[in-house]
C-alpha cells in the first residue's frame, strides 16, 4: 500500500490530539480530497480518522483512565465562555465561531462564579487563560490574530458536540430529545 | 406602548418625561387627557384609568403595532360562520328575505373580521422576529428559546391545523359557498353583488389565511431551530458548570471533558541515543570470558560453615534449655568463635520464634571470648 502524501505530517499532528481545518494547509485537502485513503492508512495502526459533519477531521480520542489536567482547563474555559454568551441571549455558534475575541475582555473573570469555577481546575489570572488559550492553538481550535487577539475555529465545534450530548441526557429540565418534529 | 392600568401619579411622571415644551404645565396636559377622553377611568371614582380603546386602536395603527389573533377566536369565526350557514339555510327554506340579506351581510362581516386579523397576526409575528433577531431586551438565549416556542405552539402551529387545505376552516368555507350558492338559486333574494363580494371574499380568506400561517412559520422557524441548539448548548455548559461547583473537580472524570488523541512517546529512546549504545557495543574492546571452577573444593568455604554453625544453634539449644545465661553459655560452648560471631548467633537465638528470652536479675557481667572481652546482662532463654 502506497503512503497517502503528507502522510507523516498529518499523523504528527493528529496524533497529538490536533484537528486539521481549512486552516491547515495543505493537510486539510489531502484530507478532504482522499479521506478514505487515510482512514483506511492509519486503521491498522488503531487510530480511528473521524471527519466531523461540519468538515474537519481529528483522531477519535481514547478513554484514558485517568485524565490529563489539560483537558478539565479546556472543557471549563469553554464551558464558561458557552454560559456568558448564552446569558447575553447570543446564538452560541454564531457568537463563538463569528467574531474575534481580545485576552483582557474575556468574561472568565467577571464573576465570582466563574473565578470559583476556573480556581478548581487551576487557572487563577490571565497568565493561565493565555496558556489554555496557546493548548487550544496547538490543537487546531483557535488562531491567534495577534499578541491578545484571536478567533475561534471550526473545530471548536467538538464542545458544542459535548453540550449537547450533555443536554440530551435526560434530566427532566429540557426535552431530551433534539431531533424532535417542531411545533 | 402602555396599555394597561395608569394611576394618576404614573400618568404625570410620563407626562413629564415626555413633554415636548415647557409651555404648557402637567396640570393642563392631565385636565385635557380627562376632558377629551383620552384616559378614562376604569371605574366611576377610580384612582385608576385606561387608555381609551378608539385612542389605543389609532396608536397601534400609526406605530404599526400588531396583536396576534388566537386559534381559539379564528375557531369561534368558524364557528359562527357555521350557525350563520343553518340560518341562512332556514331563511332560504321559508323565503325570509329580509334574513336571508342579514345572514350576507353577516357572514361578509365574518369573512373580513377573519382577513383581518390574520393580517395582523402575520405582522405581529414579523414583529417578533425582528425583536428576537436584534435581541434588544437582552434576555437569556434559554428565555428566547422558550418564548419562541410559546410563539410556534401558541400561534403558529394550531393555527396552520385550522387553515390548511383539509382543516375545519376550509370544510366550512365549502359548506358557506354552497349555501351561498342555493340562497341564489331558490330564494328571492336577489342582491348579486352581496353574493358575489361574499363568494370573493371566500376564495380571499382561503387563500390568504394558509399563505399566512405557512410565510409564518417560515420567518419562525430558521430562527427556532437556531435558538433550540444554542438554548441545548447552554443547557450542557450549565450542567456541566453545576455539577463541578457541587461535586468539584473528581467527580467529573471522562464523561464531562472533551477528549483529545495523545499519543503516548515518553520515555521512547531516540535515534541518536539507540546509534551511540549500538556504536559503544561495536566498539567494545573484546576480552576473554570468565572462567568459572567447576571442581569441587577440598575445603568447606568458612562462609558456609558460619551458615551451617549458626542453624544448627536452635537445635544444640534445645538440649540444654532452660539457659539462665544465653551469651555465658555461647563462650563456653563455642569458645573458638570470634565475638563477632558469638553476638551474630546469639541474635539469631534470641529471634527465635520457638523460645523465649528475659533478662535475669543478676547485674552485670563479664564474659571472655576468644577475640576480646563482653560486658553485659544476662539473658535466660526457654521455650516459648
Amino acid at each position: 500500500m502506497n503512503a497517502p502524501q503528507h502522510v507523516r505530517e498529518i499523523f504528527e499532528k493528529l496524533a497529538r490530539g490536533s484537528h486539521l481545518s481549512p486552516e491547515d494547509e495543505p493537510f486539510f485537502s489531502a484530507l478532504s480530497a482522499n479521506f478514505a485513503d487515510y482512514s483506511e492508512y492509519f486503521s491498522p495502526l488503531g487510530f480511528e480518522l473521524i471527519r466531523h459533519e461540519r468538515e474537519f477531521f481529528y483522531f477519535a480520542p481514547e478513554n484514558p483512565d485517568k485524565v490529563p489536567d489539560t483537558l478539565p482547563r479546556i472543557a471549563v474555559f469553554a464551558y464558561v465562555l458557552i454560559d456568558h454568551a448564552a446569558n447575553q441571549g447570543e446564538l452560541i455558534e454564531e457568537f463563538l465561531l463569528g467574531r474575534n475575541f481580545l485576552i483582557s475582555t474575556l468574561p472568565h473573570f467577571s464573576l465570582e462564579r466563574y473565578t470559583t469555577l476556573l480556581r478548581q481546575v487551576d487557572v487563577h489570572d490571565t497568565a493561565d487563560l493565555k496558556r489554555i488559550l496557546d493548548h487550544l492553538e496547538r490543537i487546531g481550535w483557535l488562531k491567534w490574530l495577534g499578541p491578545d487577539e484571536f478567533r475561534f475555529l471550526r473545530p471548536f465545534h467538538r464542545v458544542f458536540d459535548k453540550c449537547l450530548e450533555l443536554s440530551s441526557r435526560p434530566s427532566g429540565d429540557e426535552p431530551a430529545d433534539i431531533s424532535a418534529p417542531l411545533p | 406602548m402602555h396599555t394597561g392600568e395608569l394611576s394618576e401619579g404614573e400618568a404625570f411622571r410620563l407626562i413629564r418625561e415626555h413633554a415636548y415644551s415647557h409651555e404648557e404645565l402637567p396640570d393642563t396636559t392631565w385636565r385635557r387627557l380627562i376632558e377629551l377622553q383620552i384616559l378614562v377611568p376604569t371605574e366611576p371614582g377610580s384612582g385608576l384609568y385606561l387608555l381609551a380603546e378608539p385612542v389605543g386602536r389609532l396608536l397601534t395603527y400609526l406605530f404599526d403595532e400588531a396583536s396576534p389573533t388566537t386559534p381559539e377566536i379564528v375557531r369561534g369565526y368558524i364557528a359562527s360562520l357555521e350557525t350563520l350557514g343553518q340560518q341562512l339555510l332556514s331563511a332560504v327554506e321559508t323565503d325570509n328575505v329580509t334574513f336571508v340579506g342579514l345572514a350576507f351581510a353577516e357572514i361578509n362581516n365574518s369573512l373580513r373580521r377573519i382577513h383581518a386579523d390574520l393580517g395582523e397576526t402575520q405582522r405581529a409575528v414579523q414583529n417578533e422576529v425582528a425583536a428576537f433577531k436584534t435581541n434588544r431586551e437582552q434576555i437569556s438565549v434559554r428565555d428566547r428559546y422558550r418564548r419562541i416556542v410559546y410563539w410556534m405552539e401558541r400561534f403558529v402551529g394550531p393555527m396552520v391545523e385550522i387553515v390548511r387545505p383539509d382543516g375545519p376552516m376550509a370544510a366550512v368555507f365549502e359548506e358557506t359557498e354552497r349555501l351561498l350558492r342555493i340562497a341564489r338559486e331558490q330564494s328571492l333574494f336577489n342582491d348579486h353583488p352581496a353574493l358575489e363580494r361574499n363568494l370573493r371574499y371566500l376564495r380571499l380568506v382561503r387563500q390568504h389565511a394558509l399563505r399566512v400561517f405557512q410565510e409564518c412559520r417560515r420567518e419562525l422557524q430558521p430562527l427556532y431551530e437556531s435558538l433550540r441548539r444554542s438554548s441545548f448548548i447552554a443547557a450542557g455548559a450549565a450542567l456541566a458548570l453545576e455539577r463541578l461547583l457541587h461535586e468539584g473537580i473528581s467527580k467529573w472524570g471522562n464523561t464531562l471533558v472533551i477528549g483529545l488523541s495523545s499519543l503516548r512517546v515518553q520515555s521512547v529512546p531516540s535515534d541518536a541515543a539507540i546509534t551511540l549504545i549500538l556504536n559503544r557495543v561495536i566498539t567494545h574492546p573484546p576480552e576473554p570470558a570468565p572462567i568459572m571452577t567447576l571442581d569441587e573444593s577440598p575445603e568447606r568455604p568458612a562462609a558456609l560453615d558460619r551458615r551451617l554453625w549458626l542453624d544448627s544453634l536452635p537445635t544444640d539449644l534445645a538440649n540444654v534449655i532452660p539457659v539462665e545465661d544465653l551469651l555465658f553459655w555461647l563462650s563456653q560452648h563455642y569458645p573458638g568463635r570470634t565475638t563477632a560471631e558469638i553476638l551474630t548467633g546469639f541474635s539469631r537465638l534470641f529471634f527465635d520464634e520457638q523460645f523465649v528470652a528475659t533478662f535475669s536479675e543478676a547485674g552485670e557481667q563479664d564474659y571472655l571470648m576468644a577475640d576480646g572481652a563482653l560486658r553485659g546482662h544476662s539473658l535466660r532463654l526457654e521455650f516459648a
